[in-house]
């Protein structure tokens, strides 16, 4: 097991003249399970594949352990990767598919029998070790990917997007397991993923990524409640914040010439302002919410509507009656102020 | 679509059996023809029902060979076919399956022009080049030998280029993954490759085989040993006799054998094949 530590790493495709990646540091603990999550195109995966080796460094520096493995093979950086389709060796039994890797480092047969034993074992995959991969459903078969993994005892996993071939219950079922298994294990793991839930619940650190550039790391509660920037705030939490531009003016913030929340501390001026959408409180009385429509979760409500021209989403528990005309109300100390031209936290 | 209409049904299969009989007459004709003896022909009538005559022509034209046309005993003719086919189909095998390795796995210079001259090598058959390879082989001295009748033959596109699209289509990630496990191009090649190839290779074997087993022109020109002459030229030996007529049982027992070899390599590798194309991944 080992640390691994990015140091302003930049990647450019040949004969792109913007870089996918534009100078990345990351110091990711020995144990730890960082999520890196963006949408399509941020460079995540890009980060993931330099990481692994299977894409070469423009500029900068990583280090597994205590090597700098900027020239390093695949094979020689103690990694092992879990990739989106599984990739198992569709010509080889799922007990050849895990002892592949170990047979090509030269260890001996009866220490690969004794890691397949412990692995099929850990992942209650002992039943099927003699079929092909064609003959396995699909959570079957992520879980051999995992195998494959966990059965080289790197120094850390690396999985690129592993469970979104899934279907949705499925998905659910293998991100505890896979939360579950780290816990156990312990190995530093990087988990690339543009699913904000599934970032959310797995990590021990979230790695937000926009446009080949971190916006903000930290632990997943705190980039919940304290987004660094409008791109954060807007990009985790289901349904997203509402950000609307507003006006500071004499402690009350200003929408339209209405004053939707007052008392607050806030510097005057323009700002971007956000809420999530389950801390806006709404009341049945007429007031400055005109209800659009509903959506039911079962257990919660989602409600859009309009205040003044600016769209609104709240999430309303049952016990909340609904009318065309409500009134919202903004929480002060819920509110989050972005700057209203770069989108940064103030 | 399933439909159930008897005059479609009876019309399918009145299609199918004229497809069949077309094809299959002018074999039992053959067939047929080689059971009887010389005399039958030479009088003019086709009889349609084998005659008495089967042992002796095969066992004539395999051990005596017709020498009254100059051909030697079928048996050496079919096994230099036989060679020739099986250098041929290995041959053209390894070199494209490594070139096509080579094109799509590989990043050299002038990759992608290396595969066009390959490609447009598919517009030169045998039969265009054919008097500069004639000179090639003949300065080589490779005349009348087993090296001559085939390596000539060897080179040709058509098995790199469908290599080259199934390699395609092998996902990258699998390639990544065996990197990762610590494979090297040549573990790749040997442990990934060539397994995931293997009903490619059996489907290429059966083209290549029959391709190079009905080889006439080329064995024509340059094997004037009689120890060298292929079946499919002998039989073409045998029908053109001067100063008398052609012994039609031997020339139709000759085609009758000479089909054989495709044919059992057909039914064969077909099993393979099927077996192939049921475990192919989803």
């Amino acid at each position: 097991m080992a640390g691994i530590k990015l140091s302003a790493v930049k990647k450019t495709y040949p004969g792109s003249s913007e870089p996918a990646v534009k100078g990345v540091d990351l110091d990711i603990q020995d144990g730890e399970f960082v999520v890196l999550v963006g949408p399509s195109g941020c460079g995540k995966s890009t980060l993931l594949r330099m990481i692994a080796g299977l894409e070469t460094i423009s500029a900068g520096e990583i280090v597994i352990g205590d090597k700098v493995v900027n020239t390093m093979e695949p094979a020689e950086r103690d990694i092992a990767m879990v990739f989106q389709n599984y990739a198992l060796y569709p010509h080889m039994s799922v007990r050849q598919n895990l002892s592949y890797g170990l047979k090509n480092r030269k260890m001996a047969r009866s220490e690969i029998d004794r890691r397949i034993e412990e692995t099929a074992a850990i992942l209650q995959i002992g039943d099927y070790l003699e079929r092909k991969p064609r003959a396995l459903s699909g959570g079957q078969r992520q879980r051999v990917a995992m195998g494959r993994a966990i059965v080289r005892d790197p120094a850390a996993f690396l999985f690129d997007e592993p469970l979104s071939n899934l279907d949705a219950k499925l998905r659910l079922h293998m991100r505890g397991e896979i939360k579950h298994l780290h816990n156990r294990l312990r190995t530093t793991s990087v988990y690339v993923t543009h699913d904000q839930l599934e970032a959310m619940t797995l990590a021990d650190r979230l790695v937000v990524l926009n446009n080949g550039l971190i916006e903000q790391v930290g632990r997943p509660l705190d980039l919940y409640q304290k987004p660094a920037s409008t791109f954060v705030a807007g990009f985790l939490g289901a349904p997203a914040m509402n950000l609307m531009e507003a006006e500071v003016a004499e402690g009350a913030l200003m929408l339209g010439g209405a004053a939707l929340a007052g008392g607050l501390q806030a510097r005057p001026g323009r700002v971007t302002a956000g809420i999530r959408p389950e801390a806006i409180r709404l009341r049945a009385e007429p007031g400055n919410f005109r209800l659009d429509y509903v959506e039911e979760l079962g257990g919660t409500r989602i409600v859009h509507g309009h205040i003044g021209a600016q769209r609104m989403i709240a999430q309303t528990d049952l016990a909340t009656e609904l009318s065309d005309e409500m009134t919202a109300e903004l929480p002060g100390a819920e509110l989050h102020f972005f700057h209203a031209e770069t989108g940064q936290r103030l | 679509m399933v439909e159930n209409r008897p005059f479609l049904t009876f019309l399918a299969h009145l299609v199918l059996i004229l497809g069949v009989a077309f094809v299959a007459l002018p074999v039992w004709i053959a067939f047929v023809a080689s059971t009887h003896d010389q005399a039958t022909f030479l009088g003019g009538s086709m009889p349609l029902w084998p005659g008495s005559n089967m042992w002796e022509t095969y066992r004539t034209i395999l051990t005596d060979g017709v020498p009254n046309s100059g051909t030697p005993p079928l048996t050496m003719m079919m096994t230099n076919s036989l060679i020739m086919a099986l250098i041929i189909t290995f041959g053209k095998i390894a070199i494209s399956v490594i070139s096509a390795f080579a094109i799509v796995y590989f990043r050299f210079p002038f990759r992608v022009l290396a595969f066009w001259i390959i490609f447009v090598t598919l517009m030169l058959p045998v039969e265009v080049r054919i008097m500069p390879t004639f000179k090639v082989v003949a300065d080589l001295g490779l005349l009348n030998s087993y090296a001559g009748l085939s390596i000539p033959l060897i080179a040709s596109a058509t098995a790199t280029f469908l290599f080259r699209q199934f390699f395609l289509t092998i996902p990258e990630e699998l390639v990544e993954a065996a990197r990762i496990d610590g494979a090297g191009p040549m573990k790749f090649f040997r442990d990934m490759v060539l397994p995931l190839s293997q009903t490619n290779i059996a489907a290429l074997f059966v083209i290549l085989f029959i391709y190079g087993w009905n080889q006439y022109l080329w064995p024509m020109l340059i094997t004037t040993d009689e120890k060298f002459y292929t079946v499919v030229m002998g039989i073409k030996r045998m029908s053109d006799v001067a100063d008398s007529d052609p012994q039609w049982n031997f020339v139709m027992g000759s085609a009758m054998l000479a089909m054989l070899p495709p044919v059992l390599v057909v039914i064969f590798m077909q099993r393979l094949f099927v077996k192939g194309l049921v475990e192919q991944e989803k």
